[in-house]
């Protein structure tokens, strides 16, 4: 009892290290499976932001309405009330139209595929750290599974990761740990685009004999099977051979603006495709 | 009992509320991590069992809402909490500043923590982008520290009826 009382402490933090080590070499070794508690927590989570956006939305509104609004006088803000809600009528009616263009668009790449498509809405985004991804309110009961593509209206957006039943989250292209078999459009050089961090992407593995320019585009080469061939990614930005070894750096801005990620859909092979 | 059957629940809508904080209203520039600061707070002022689980399940939940993979906030929430636990018996964070410094410093352990065992799972090196990723969410952390230091404190006073404990461990 003694013993137990003095070393208490020690065995329990011994026991929850290693409990917190297995879990991630576990997950690590078998990154594909979204364990049942990991499923739990998504699925939880989904409505959760959508609840939790609403009212930080509000503030962050508010914040703007203040700081743009305060000092005015009564009059002037009556007028502006009036205008608001009739801007904000304008507003509703151009989200409609914006989103009906957007569709689209997303159709029109869905008819030049020979892949049947999900469409999804963005509900979240974790872009801070190093992780980039975003949550879609689709999951397993609507069909999708990890490794499916994913695309918005201008190109490739990333791949599934993890998908609970209503909700999956998607590894964005300019996620570090994505990698994705890609080829320059112009000399259809191969090679894999990793992601950057900071909004940017690397096109790996082109050799110094190649010649590459800035403004080149870059598409996915359908290599790994993962992505149709002919997906717009991205233009290069930056292509050098001072760098050391036997490839040059080539930088590529994705086509896709991340930050305004709303609508994306989600590639699912045709039945003949599908092993 | 209470304590356990809350946890969860709380964790979760805290890890989703920063998450939140930083897409809406930072625009994604700056990660808010208050869940850190309850961590550190928890190796200050609770048992090692609580503050251990409280540690592990937030870590847990991080990962899960952020996408990383399973185990690596997790791993790193439980290591902090043992070091700050460790940390709490020889020092006193009765002032501001001290809880600053404190939160500053395990937010930078934090930081490098995070790197090794991103570069060791992904094997990629981000030992370059370490400063331009950390030094302004280690900056916001260590800003509002202060201020969740004195509500976490006052949830803890609600929680035990009346009187936080500062444990003392031996």
């Amino acid at each position: 009892m003694l013993f137990h009382k003095k070393h208490q402490t020690i065995i329990i933090a011994c026991i929850l290290l290693v409990i917190s080590l297995i879990v991630l070499s576990y997950s690590v070794k078998q990154p594909s499976e979204a364990g049942l508690f990991r499923k739990m927590v998504l699925e939880m989570a989904a409505p959760l932001v959508s609840a939790i956006n609403i009212p930080i939305n509000e503030v962050g509104t508010v914040w703007k309405r203040y700081l743009f609004l305060v000092g005015l006088e009564e009059e002037n803000r009556l007028l502006k009330k009036e205008s608001a809600m009739l801007s904000n009528e304008l507003l509703q009616y151009r989200e409609g139209y914006l989103e009906g263009i957007r569709l689209q668009k997303l159709l029109k790449l869905k008819e030049n595929l020979n892949y049947q498509s999900i469409a999804a809405r963005v509900i979240a985004k974790s872009q801070t750290t190093l992780i980039k991804t975003i949550l879609i309110d689709k999951g397993t009961a609507d069909g999708l599974k990890i490794g499916l593509p994913v695309v918005a209206e201008k190109g490739v957006a990333g791949r599934i990761i993890e998908s609970s039943w209503h909700s999956s989250r998607v590894l964005l292209l300019i996620d570090e740990s994505s990698k994705i078999d890609a080829s320059l459009q112009e000399g259809r050089n191969q090679g894999i685009l990793q992601g950057g961090g900071a909004g940017v992407c690397n096109l790996k593995y082109i050799p110094k004999t190649e010649t590459v320019k800035v403004g080149d585009v870059v598409i996915s080469s359908g290599l790994s099977g993962v992505f149709p061939k002919g997906l717009f990614m991205g233009v290069v930005t930056i292509a050098g051979k001072n760098e050391p070894g036997l490839f040059q750096k080539v930088q590529v801005v994705p086509y896709v603006d991340f930050a305004k990620l709303e609508e994306l859909m989600v590639l699912l092979p045709d039945k003949d495709n599908r092993k | 009992m209470i304590y356990y059957l809350s946890l969860p629940l709380f964790l979760l809508f805290l890890i989703v509320l920063q998450s939140s904080i930083s897409d809406v209203l930072l625009f994604g520039v700056v990660g808010v991590e208050i869940s850190m600061i309850l961590v550190l707070y928890a190796g200050l002022h609770l048992d090692v069992i609580k503050g251990g689980i409280l540690s592990f399940v937030a870590g847990f939940f991080l990962d899960c809402v952020s996408g990383s993979v399973s185990g690596l906030h997790a791993f790193t929430y439980v290591s902090l909490f043992l070091v700050s636990m460790m940390t709490s018996m020889r020092i006193s964070l009765d002032k501001t500043s001290l809880i600053m410094i404190f939160t500053l410093i395990f937010a930078l352990l934090k930081g490098i923590i995070i790197t090794i065992l991103y570069s060791l799972i992904y094997r990629i090196d981000l030992s370059v982008n370490i400063l331009r990723l950390y030094i302004p969410q280690i900056l916001v952390v260590t800003l509002i520290s202060p201020v969740f230091f004195h509500i976490f404190y006052r949830m803890d006073v609600l929680l035990q009826g009346g009187h936080a404990k500062q444990l003392k461990r031996t």
